[in-house]
C-alpha cells in the first residue's frame, strides 16, 4: 500500500472574506425568516439556552465536589424548578389579586404622560412664538388619545390572549434547560461523530468556537443585567422614586431589546415618576439623566467589561444587523439577531475555511477512495 | 432518558482504556468519567491522521492497529516513529495550542480514542485528580521520549 507523497499542509490563512460575510448575512436573514414562523419554539429554547449558561457554573460546581455530570444536572434543575414555582406562585395570585386596581393604574400611567407632555408642549409654544399656531397643547393629548383608543382595540387584547396562550410553550424552557445540561454534550459528540475524519479537528475547533462565543455573550448579558439593575436601582431610590429596584430591574431586562429597549425602559420609569404625584419636574429630568448616564456607562465601561468582543463584529455590521433583524422578525428579530448572526458567522468561517482547503478535501477524498478499495477488496474478478 | 444520545460504554472499553499508558494510573471511576469524554475514531490504513504544521485540538490513543509518525509526506523514508495499541501521541495538543510537528498516519487499520483539547480542560476544572494524573503521565511520557532522543544524540559521532 503505497501512502502516497501529499506535499500541501493545510492552512488556517484562506478566509472567503467578503463571501464569507455575504453568505453570514444570507444565512441569518433566511434563519429569521425561519424562526420568525416558529416562535413556539424559538422563545422557550433562547430562554432555555440562557437558563444553559446561569445554571452551568452550579452544575459544574457540583461535578467539582464530587457529584456525577448527571446528578448535578438535576439537582441544579430540580432546585431551580422549586425556586422558580415558589416565586410565581405568590407572584400569580398578586397579579390576579390586584389586576382590577392595575388597569386602573395603567390608566393613570398613560393620562400622566399625556399630561407631562402637553405641558412640556404647553411651555414650548410659550417659549417660542410660532409654535403656537398649531396648537399642539391640545392637539397633541386629543390625537394621543384616539391613537391610543385604535391601538388597545386593534393590538392589546390580542397580545393579552396570545400572552396566555404562550404559558404552556415558556414552561418547556426549564426542561430544555435540563436535557441541555444533562445532554448537551452528549449530542454534541452524537454530531461529532458524523463528521468525516478528514474534518474531525477542525470541527472540534468549531464547537469550541461557538460554545465559548455563546457562552461569553449570554453570561455577559446577564451579568450586563445585573450591574444595569444595581446602578438603575441606587440611582432610581436616592431620586425617591416608588418601588426602584423592580423598575430597575425590568428597564435592564428590556435593555435586551437593542436600541428600542432602553427608550421604552426611560419612557416607563418617568411616566411613574409622573404619575407618582409626589415628584417634581426636576425629579423627572433626573430620572431620563440617570438613564443617559446608565446608557453611556454601558456603551463605555459595561459592555466592554461583560459582553466584551464576543461576537467580535465591527460596530456598523452589528447596526446593519439590527436593522435586518427587526425588519425581518420584529422585536424578536432584534434580541435574538446579534447572538445568531455571531454563531453563523463561527460555522459559515469554519465551513468556508475547509472548503477552501484544497488539502483537506484531499484528504477526504483519499480516505474515501480507501474506504471503497477496502469495502470491494474481495470483490474484483 | 434519551437512547439516540445516551450511550452506555461496554465495560471492556474500560477494560481498554486502563491498558492504555496514559490512563493507567486511574482507578475505575474515574476511567468511567475519561470514557465519556473520548471519541471514537476509526482509520483505513494510509489514511492521514493529521499533517505537519497543522493546528492541534486533540490527543489521540491507539486502540488497534498502528500509526506511523513521520515528516510531511515521507512515510516510507521520513519514519520517526510507530505507535502501537495502548501508547497515545499529538499529547502536546491539550497542553496548548502546538501546531503539529510531524505527520501521522495509519500503519494499519486502527481504532483510535481521542481527547479534545477542550473536554480536558472541562475536566482540569471539574476533575482536577484526574487532569492532573493525565498530565504526571503526559510528562513522563515526554520525559522518556527526550532520554532516548538525548541518548541517540550522544551516540552520534562527534
Amino acid at each position: 500500500m503505497s501512502f502516497g507523497n501529499g506535499k500541501a499542509v493545510s492552512s488556517d490563512g484562506d478566509s472567503a472574506g467578503p463571501l464569507t460575510w455575504l453568505a453570514t448575512f444570507g444565512v441569518t436573514t433566511l434563519l429569521l425568516v425561519t424562526l420568525k414562523h416558529a416562535l413556539w419554539l424559538v422563545v422557550p429554547f433562547l430562554l432555555a439556552i440562557v437558563l444553559y449558561y446561569v445554571l452551568f457554573p452550579a452544575v459544574r460546581y457540583l461535578s467539582r465536589a464530587g457529584m456525577s455530570h448527571e446528578s448535578a444536572a438535576a439537582t441544579v434543575s430540580g432546585l431551580f424548578s422549586v425556586a422558580a414555582v415558589l416565586v410565581m406562585f405568590p407572584f400569580s395570585a398578586w397579579v390576579v389579586a390586584n389586576s382590577a386596581s392595575g388597569e386602573a393604574a395603567l390608566w393613570n400611567y398613560v393620562e400622566s404622560g399625556k399630561g407631562l407632555i402637553a405641558r412640556l408642549l404647553g411651555e414650548l409654544e410659550m417659549q417660542f412664538g410660532f409654535l403656537a399656531q398649531w396648537d399642539l397643547q391640545n392637539e397633541f393629548p386629543r390625537k394621543a388619545s384616539e391613537l391610543g383608543q385604535r391601538f388597545v382595540q386593534e393590538h392589546v387584547t390580542g397580545a393579552l390572549i396570545g400572552a396566555v396562550a404562550w404559558v404552556p410553550s415558556l414552561l418547556l424552557a426549564p426542561f430544555l434547560a435540563f436535557f441541555l445540561l444533562r445532554d448537551g454534550r452528549r449530542f454534541v459528540n452524537l454530531l461529532i461523530r458524523a463528521v468525516p475524519n478528514a474534518f474531525f479537528e477542525r470541527t472540534l475547533h468549531l464547537v469550541d468556537r461557538v460554545d465559548t462565543m455563546a457562552r461569553s455573550y449570554f453570561q455577559g448579558l446577564l451579568y450586563l443585567t445585573l450591574i444595569d439593575t444595581a446602578c438603575l436601582g441606587i440611582g432610581l431610590a436616592v431620586l425617591g422614586i416608588p418601588g426602584a429596584l423592580g423598575l430597575a430591574l425590568l428597564a435592564a431586562v428590556l435593555g435586551w431589546i437593542p436600541i428600542v429597549g432602553s427608550i421604552i425602559g426611560c419612557i416607563i420609569v418617568v411616566l411613574v415618576t409622573v404619575a407618582d404625584g409626589t415628584s417634581g419636574p426636576g425629579t423627572v429630568y433626573a430620572a431620563v439623566a440617570l438613564f443617559l448616564l446608565v446608557r453611556l456607562l454601558d456603551d463605555f465601561v459595561f459592555m466592554p467589561l461583560t459582553i466584551g468582543r464576543s461576537l467580535q463584529m465591527h460596530p456598523l455590521v452589528s447596526v446593519l444587523l439590527l436593522f435586518i433583524g427587526g425588519a425581518v422578525a420584529g422585536v424578536l428579530g432584534l434580541i435574538i439577531v446579534l447572538p445568531l448572526a455571531g454563531v453563523v458567522m463561527v460555522i459559515v468561517d469554519c465551513v468556508a475555511r475547509i472548503v477552501l482547503d484544497r488539502r483537506l478535501m484531499a484528504r477526504y477524498a483519499y480516505a474515501r477512495r480507501l474506504r471503497s478499495l477496502s469495502a470491494n477488496a474481495d470483490l474484483k474478478a | 432518558m434519551l437512547p439516540l444520545i445516551r450511550k452506555r460504554r461496554d465495560p471492556r472499553d474500560l477494560q481498554g482504556l486502563a491498558h492504555v499508558v496514559l490512563f493507567s494510573t486511574l482507578d475505575a471511576k474515574e476511567h468511567r468519567v475519561v470514557a465519556g469524554l473520548l471519541h471514537e475514531r476509526r482509520y483505513e490504513q494510509g489514511e492521514v491522521i493529521f499533517d505537519e504544521g497543522e493546528d492541534s485540538q486533540a490527543l489521540y490513543v491507539v486502540i488497534s492497529g498502528k500509526v506511523l509518525i513521520c515528516r510531511q509526506g515521507e512515510p516510507e523514508t521520513g519514519k520517526v516513529a510507530e505507535i502501537d495499541p495502548g501508547r497515545a501521541f499529538g499529547e502536546l495538543a491539550i497542553l496548548g495550542g502546538y501546531r503539529r510537528s510531524a505527520q501521522a498516519r495509519a500503519a494499519q487499520d486502527c481504532v483510535l480514542q481521542t481527547l479534545s483539547r477542550r473536554d480536558f480542560d472541562g475536566l482540569a476544572e471539574s476533575h482536577k485528580a484526574i487532569a492532573l494524573k493525565i498530565t504526571l503521565q503526559i510528562a513522563r511520557q515526554l520525559a522518556r521520549q527526550l532520554r532516548e532522543q538525548t541518548g541517540v544524540v550522544s551516540d552520534l559521532p562527534l
